[in-house]
């Protein structure tokens, strides 16, 4: 695809979303946007190294627990200003991140998605055993929200980040970085064949996958207001992963549809009740199946389908 | 104290058993297919749920109860790898793993709509407390022991002395040269996901007879399975013995002498710790 009409398509999307709170009179999907808002910035990260690394990790909810607890926590014992407990959460899970991250990348495949997936495990045991910090399963309530709780100030300030954070991805994935990270998920003995340190690469992915998680986490915090460990459990790791592949691994697009997907399908599934479980299991497996590209690249197929051979080359 | 951590020994034997049969059926299926079988924990514990529901609901005694469990576990097995495995078997081994966490959805999903949320105990009556000195010993945790044993016995003879068994052998050490050797490579899936899933549910049987089966229980029991397979090393049998039972008495005396709350966190560092120690776990071969 040439670049410009993709450009076209991302101040569309832009500006429909900047709309959204103005149409929708429903406050019910202002809050689903919000929150899906919130899961493109998760999204992006579990992208980075799930997409363009090619390292499935199944911590991103972990993450976001560590980003929750840190800003809610910092707020509530040192006092400090609720933008300030925001822009720390990223930080403390970047060191979360780097010390389980050397252990986990010493495995490849299969193997680190499991590892990690122990991660979340412990991430989510100690947040409610650790009940004198985290005050247990009960959960904390009443977290200090931004604009006494304005949702259409908190769903430009979601979608503003939103939107920085995934220029901010696309730029990575474009740098020497990004490409670097591109040939380890194509393939990672030859990337350190040619003499390239492999492993910071793929700690530097994981990191910056890690930060997003943690911010999403703060964003999910100061929004709902309320947060407990089950919110933070291997499930909606697996919701990051879903966005991911639904939307399409390794695109900039993708995770974003993804996100919005993975939060409003359940809501159209609510008809199903009981077997919405069953159902969500049955989507990813099918889409797996019969659509591994994701949305974004059966677009790019089909586009590329309708585009005279001339200018696909132009 | 030698009492107490004899006791814990002998108590984590038990569940050591439980994580040995599962690492079994894990890394069977990865050594030969090179799937990363999540699901393997929950359709274990459907297992369990079907023995429960046999012999209370049916009320069929527990003997015959568990053929039944382990047949339906078994043709699971197979629907699973025909239907699921299969067409990702030439796709990217991400996608196949993807596939297990949808397929783990699922199963779960299917237990809860099944066998309902509430946590089920499989009633064996077996009460008998056999005392040896110092130590006691439940009479039903000796026969979970004793099967466990006599279940890994008869793999370890499957494997290694019938045809069959080298078959799979065979393929897991080179699949060009046993298609050309004439090993169908068709059926090899369908026996490796058979077999891993009855000794997945004689695990789930067990778990469900010694503690309870409850949601999510499958899920961590998966977790230490591959746990198991990290500390033993992938794709060895008496790495996945020993592994086995090494984290079944880890956990056991960190639960009684640490404390009960975190001791699946000890089995996690444990794990960890090997891999920074030993990356190839400690009965693998080095890379």
């Amino acid at each position: 695809m040439t670049g410009i009409p993709t450009r076209i398509l991302w101040v569309f999307a832009l500006l429909v979303l900047a709309a959204l709170p103005q149409v929708l009179s429903v406050k019910y999907y202002l809050h689903l946007s919000i929150l899906a808002l919130i899961w493109v910035v998760v999204a992006q990260g579990q992208n980075l190294i799930q997409g363009f690394t090619g390292y499935v990790s199944i911590v991103q909810a972990g993450f976001m627990g560590i980003g929750a607890y840190s800003s809610t926590l910092i707020g509530l014992h040192f006092h400090w200003p609720l933008w300030a407990t925001i822009a720390i959460a990223p930080l403390i899970t970047a060191l979360f991140a780097l010390a389980t991250g050397y252990p986990s990348l010493r495995v490849k495949g299969h193997y680190f998605a499991i590892v990690t997936l122990a991660f979340n495990l412990i991430i989510v045991i100690v947040l409610v055993n650790y009940s004198e910090l985290t005050r247990g399963e009960a959960g904390i309530s009443n977290i200090p929200k931004p604009w006494s709780g304005d949702r259409e100030a908190y769903y430009y300030f979601a979608l503003t980040l939103a939107a920085a954070l995934t220029l901010l991805a696309a730029m990575t994935a474009r740098s020497r970085v990004g490409e670097i990270m591109l040939a380890i998920r194509q393939n990672e003995d030859l990337v350190a064949a040619v003499g390239i340190a492999a492993w910071k690469y793929k700690l530097f992915a994981f990191v910056i996958s890690a930060m997003y998680a943690g911010l999403g986490g703060a964003l999910y915090a100061h929004f709902q207001g309320f947060i407990n460990p089950e919110i933070f459990g291997v499930a909606q790791s697996l919701d990051a992963i879903l966005a991911v592949i639904l939307g399409g691994s390794g695109t900039i697009a993708g995770p974003a549809i993804g996100a919005f997907l993975v939060v409003f399908l359940p809501e159209l599934l609510r008809f199903a009740d009981g077997f919405r479980l069953i159902l969500y299991g049955l989507i990813l497996v099918l889409a797996t199946i019969f659509m591994p590209i994701g949305i974004v690249g059966i677009a790019k197929s089909v586009a590329a389908r309708f585009t005279p051979r001339e200018a696909r080359h132009g | 104290m030698l009492i107490e951590i004899l006791q814990q020994t002998i108590n984590g034997l038990a569940i050591g058993g439980v994580y040995v049969l599962i690492a079994l059926g894990l890394t069977t299926v990865f050594g030969i297919l090179g799937i990363a079988h999540f699901a393997h924990g929950s359709i274990s514990m459907s297992g369990g749920y079907l023995t429960y529901f046999l012999v209370t609901g049916q009320g069929l005694p527990v003997l015959a109860a568990i053929p039944i469990a382990l047949a339906v576990g078994v043709l699971l097995g197979l629907l699973v790898e025909m239907l699921a495995y299969r067409p990702v078997r030439h796709a990217n081994h991400i996608n196949a793993f993807i596939v297990a966490l949808g397929l783990t959805m699922m199963v779960e999903g299917l237990n809860l709509q099944l066998f309902g949320h509430e946590q089920v105990v499989i009633p064996t009556g077996l009460g008998r407390i056999i005392r040896l000195g110092g130590i006691t010993m439940p009479e039903l945790r000796l026969y979970v022991i004793l099967a466990a044993i006599v279940l890994v016995a008869a793999m370890m003879i499957f494997v290694e002395r019938t045809k069959t068994g080298q078959a799979i052998r065979a393929v897991a050490e080179n699949r060009d040269a046993a298609i050309l050797m004439g090993v169908n490579v068709q059926m090899i899936p369908l026996i490796v996901f058979g077999m891993s899933t009855a000794l997945g549910v004689a695990a789930g049987i067990m778990v469900g007879a010694l503690f309870a089966i409850a949601p999510g229980i499958g899920e961590g029991l998966v977790v230490k399975g591959f746990a198991v397979l990290i500390l033993g090393g992938l794709g060895s049998f008496p790495g996945a013995i020993l592994g086995g039972t090494v984290l079944g008495i880890t956990e056991s005396i960190a639960a009684g002498f640490i404390s009960s709350a975190y001791k699946d966190v000890i089995a996690f560092v444990v794990m960890i710790l090997v891999l920074l120690i030993r990356p190839q776990g400690l009965l693998g071969r080095a890379p």
